[in-house]
């Protein structure tokens, strides 16, 4: 009768149990995820307008009250020096306030100072001008004495007491109604040297440094086209900072722009110290592991993202640019990839994507061969594994974190080790130590290869934040590994690909070119066609330019 | 628009999306089921021609589709057949869906068990992948095009490299006499072929999601013929190189296969490795469209947000997965949802596009 094949087939009730598990646990898993990505995504504020209740009191016009009130608000700061001396000729009082290392003394000593100071320079044909008082004279200062290219004038007592602690420094002289600020702040300055984090073979030998004017002056050098843009706009709340958006206004989708524009103008914090700061605040999913903005110190590389219609950001204080929008292959290129030859370059990158494969995957593999199936490599292999296998005492997912978790101690240590002893502690970190854990039977000597190759497959990552994530998810991996075998790797690989394909940077999905297919822009991604070949801009960023040459 | 917020997906995506509908359990089962129900080599031919039946069959679907741009079965099955009966219409396509899901699912857990993962329970298995297909399904049908596309072509060039390699055992008399017990055998293997094409009725709700509707044909009919070539490949190079017999002994014919001959001089010396790796992915592939159709069906039905229904329809596709209790019961429901993939086309688009005609063309009504 039907009913009993019915019951035959009807499931038991462990079934039914894991049924409703598997979606119990499925439910609480999303719930837990979406509670916590809404928590930690930055709210979108409304934007009040600042508030401008600043102070405000107007600069009297009277030196010796003005000066008073200067002194009042900033003797406070040992750093504030006045300077009082008379002028030449007219014979006036003057003062130069300034903070301590912040001006370019020599410009001040010899263009303001020597010329107000210097009888000769109150040239006498100007006759009467000498002895006027009020903006008369202040437009003579600017126009005959200061040789200083800027110069400003200020009518706010609080604005110029503001300035001089920025590093402007302050003229006051006795008949002049406001203020004068001369020469602008001279922040220190490092060279420009190669970038430690992105040394190349071939290619400019310039980095960015932390002033963001020479960073600027970088990409104007690099890029002289009208069509460049640095917008900037500022950051933080309690201490303000410049931020310069750059893009190239024929070429950026205005969409883009706006979106990325939107994302800063919503960051709400007290102080942006590193450009890492603006990273996390504008990215879009901040529990990715990946990385969805670019960070570079090289300018050539800001100015090439900026033909493709790619967006830069650069922060004052930091050496390091944010490229929006991200992809994954963007992570494996190197601007040298386009000053070799294309042959080169092609089989470098093909390389660099079997690497980061090694890098992710071998520890994984390891473990589901060894553990679960050692049937599957060829026998003689599988015999000599075992039989160095033999006298370690721990399952392989433990023998391969001891391993794996030195490779990451001896890598942090090597960062903060001295100069002159890093190589040497390498030495007797990767060597000795590799040795001696496969002498004391804690590892097998296969196992160091295979942790060795993962290591430096992590470094040959030209983007060092991209080899970190995948150092870190290798680790998950090792964990599917070792309960499910090469089922689990397989599973792994494909939740890796699955949140890779569901991953977006700013409107732009991750794995773009390589899917959806778009067959124009993969002449730029394992294959790097002849420059001749190149013709047209990434039709992945929608700019408003698709041709780069005719 | 620099932001894509619409649900639309190319051409190729679609194409690709078929073929990973139906290239799936069917390339471990083909030759078997093929092969024990026609008994000579000449069945190739039958694949041939329930190729050409299928995509005439897919065809229909996609000129119906064609009709309601930008709508699905789910959707235009209303507009053309009333309320009640659409509600009946879907309800039977949502089961027949959630059934393959978890029939591919089952096969997926009983190859895993037997080749890969000797002891392990079977919820081990089926359990993660369920999770893994539902996390991807979050990402909406760009997600899961996106993925196929990465997934697809990797498949193909491993089963052609495979294919090939297992020349060295390729004996073309095992493909001979050509036609020795005429045409009868290759009409009963009919059967069976159309059989392995069962899956392809998500075309009927992936044409409205595509970006060009217009281009549903070639899309439809490549998407179909990349798997018919691969059956064909499989079946050839299945019973080249192991002859009838050994096919007919042999539970799942094309890995024996691969475990028939070694190669020398690779890291792996025996194909039935990558190629098993390879699957793996593609049933991944193949399940997520059909759990896709089903929760996508499911939310246009009773018009509510995907998420829970992702979520709510787990427990039932592992129940789907874990009914048959043999493996002859699991041959048995492949069985049974190739025969209901005829019926459902019986019952489903050709009716609609008849009714439709009549109602537009020969009532002009406004449909």
């Amino acid at each position: 009768m039907w009913w009993n094949t019915f019951i035959e087939y009807f499931p038991d009730w462990k079934i039914w149990c894991q049924a409703i598990a598997t979606m119990l646990i499925a439910i609480g898993v999303f719930i837990i995820h979406k509670y916590i990505f809404d928590w930690g995504k930055a709210k979108t504020i409304n934007r009040q307008q600042k508030t401008n209740e600043k102070k405000t009191q107007q600069i009297s016009g009277n030196y010796d009250i003005d000066l008073n009130n200067l002194r009042n608000d900033l003797a406070k700061n040992g750093d504030v020096n006045f300077r009082e001396f008379r002028t030449g000729l007219r014979g006036s009082r003057a003062v130069l306030i300034f903070v301590e290392g912040m001006q370019d003394e020599s410009q001040i000593n010899k263009h303001v100072m020597r010329t107000l100071m210097d009888n000769k320079a109150w040239s006498s044909s100007d006759g009467y001008l000498i002895q006027s008082q009020g903006d008369a004279f202040t437009a003579y200062l600017k126009e005959k004495l200061l040789s200083v290219s800027k110069i400003s004038e200020v009518t706010d007592l609080y604005k110029l007491e503001e300035s001089i602690l920025l590093g402007f420094t302050a003229l006051l002289v006795d008949g002049m109604p406001h203020a004068l600020l001369v020469g602008e702040p001279q922040p220190k300055v490092r060279s420009t040297d190669e970038p430690t984090s992105e040394a190349l073979l071939r290619g400019p030998r310039v980095g960015f440094t932390e002033v963001l004017g020479e960073n600027t002056a970088l990409l104007r050098q690099h890029g002289q086209t009208a069509h460049l843009v640095l917008k900037m706009v500022k950051v933080g709340k309690e201490i303000e900072r410049n931020l310069v958006i750059a893009y190239m206004d024929d070429i950026v989708n205005p969409e883009l722009l706006k979106e990325v524009e939107d994302r800063i103008a919503n960051i709400d914090i007290d102080f942006v110290a590193e450009s890492g700061y603006i990273e996390q605040f504008i990215e879009d999913d901040w529990l990715s592991p990946f990385q969805q903005l670019q960070n570079t110190e090289r300018p050539d590389r800001v100015i090439n993202a900026l033909l493709a219609g790619r967006i830069g950001i650069l922060l004052d204080g930091t050496p390091f640019a944010l490229i929006a929008p991200v992809t994954f292959s963007m992570l494996l290129q190197s601007p040298e990839d386009y000053y070799e030859r294309w042959l080169p370059s092609t089989l470098l990158r093909s390389l660099r994507f079997f690497v980061a494969f090694l890098a992710l995957m071998t520890p994984a593999m390891y473990i589901s061969f060894i553990s679960f199936h050692p049937g599957l490599i060829p026998t003689e292999l599988a015999i000599t594994i075992i039989e160095t296998r033999q006298g370690v005492p721990f399952p392989s997912l433990i023998e391969v974190l001891i391993l794996e978790i030195s490779i990451e101690i001896l890598r942090e240590a090597g960062i903060r080790l001295p100069k002159p002893i890093g190589p040497a502690m390498g030495i007797v970190g990767g060597l000795i130590i590799g040795d001696a854990a496969v002498q004391a039977g804690i590892v097998s000597p296969i196992l160091v290869i295979s942790v060795a190759v993962t290591a430096i497959s992590s470094f040959a990552i030209p983007m060092y934040s991209a080899g970190i994530t995948l150092r870190m998810l290798r680790f998950a991996g090792m964990l599917f590994a070792a309960v499910l075998g090469m089922f689990g790797t397989i599973l792994f690989f494909l939740f890796i690909c699955s949140h890779l394909t569901k991953l977006k940077s700013f409107g732009v999905p991750y794995v773009t070119p390589i899917t959806p297919y778009r067959f124009s822009d993969w002449k730029d991604v394992i294959l790097r066609a002849p420059i001749p070949l190149m013709k047209s801009r990434p039709i992945m960023m929608k700019t408003q330019n698709k041709k780069r040459k005719s | 628009m620099f932001t894509r917020t619409d649900d639309k997906i190319t051409t190729t995506q679609t194409s690709i999306f078929i073929s990973s509908s139906v290239l799936g359990a069917g390339i471990l089962t083909l030759p078997r089921s093929v092969v024990s129900a026609a008994k000579t080599p000449d069945v190739w031919l039958s694949i041939l021609i329930s190729g050409i039946i299928v995509i005439l069959m897919a065809i229909v679907m996609a000129k119906l589709s064609q009709k309601f741009p930008d709508k699905t079965i789910f959707q235009y099955a209303s507009n053309i057949a009333g309320k009640p009966l659409a509600f009946i219409i879907s309800t039977l396509l949502l089961v027949y869906f959630i059934m393959i899901a978890g029939f591919e699912l089952r096969v997926l857990a009983e190859v895993t068990m037997f080749f890969l993962l000797e002891g392990t329970p079977i919820w081990a298995i089926i359990i993660p992948f369920i999770w893994l297909s539902g996390y991807l399904l979050f990402g909406g049908i760009n997600a899961i095009a996106r993925l196929l596309q990465i997934i697809f072509p990797i498949s193909v060039l491993v089963l052609i490299i495979t294919y090939l390699l297992s020349l060295k055992i390729f004996d073309i008399n095992q493909l001979r006499p050509f036609l020795g017990e005429g045409l009868l055998p290759v009409i009963h293997g009919l059967k069976s072929t159309v059989l392995i094409f069962s899956g392809f009725e998500i075309t009927m709700f992936l044409i409205g999601h595509m970006q060009h509707p217009e281009k549903a044909i070639k899309a439809v009919v490549t998407g179909l013929g990349i798997p018919a070539c691969i059956y064909l490949f499989t079946l050839i190079f299945v019973i080249g190189g192991l002859s009838v017999d050994a096919v007919l002994r042999s539970t799942w014919p094309t890995i024996d296969l691969l475990r028939s001959f070694e190669i020398s001089g690779l890291f792996f010396e025996r194909l039935e490795f990558p190629f098993l790796v390879i699957w793996t992915m593609q049933m991944f592939s193949n399940f997520t469209c059909y759990y896709y159709g089903a929760s996508l069906g499911i939310s246009q039905l009773i018009k509510v947000n995907i998420g829970p229904v992702i979520l709510g329809l787990m427990p039932f596709i592992y129940l789907s997965a874990m009914i048959p209790q043999r493996s002859n019961d699991i041959f048995a429901v492949g069985d049974f949802i190739g025969w209901s993939s005829t019926v459902l086309f019986m019952i489903i688009p050709l009716p609609l596009y008849l009714i439709w005609l009549i109602r537009s063309k020969g009532l002009k009504q406004h449909v």
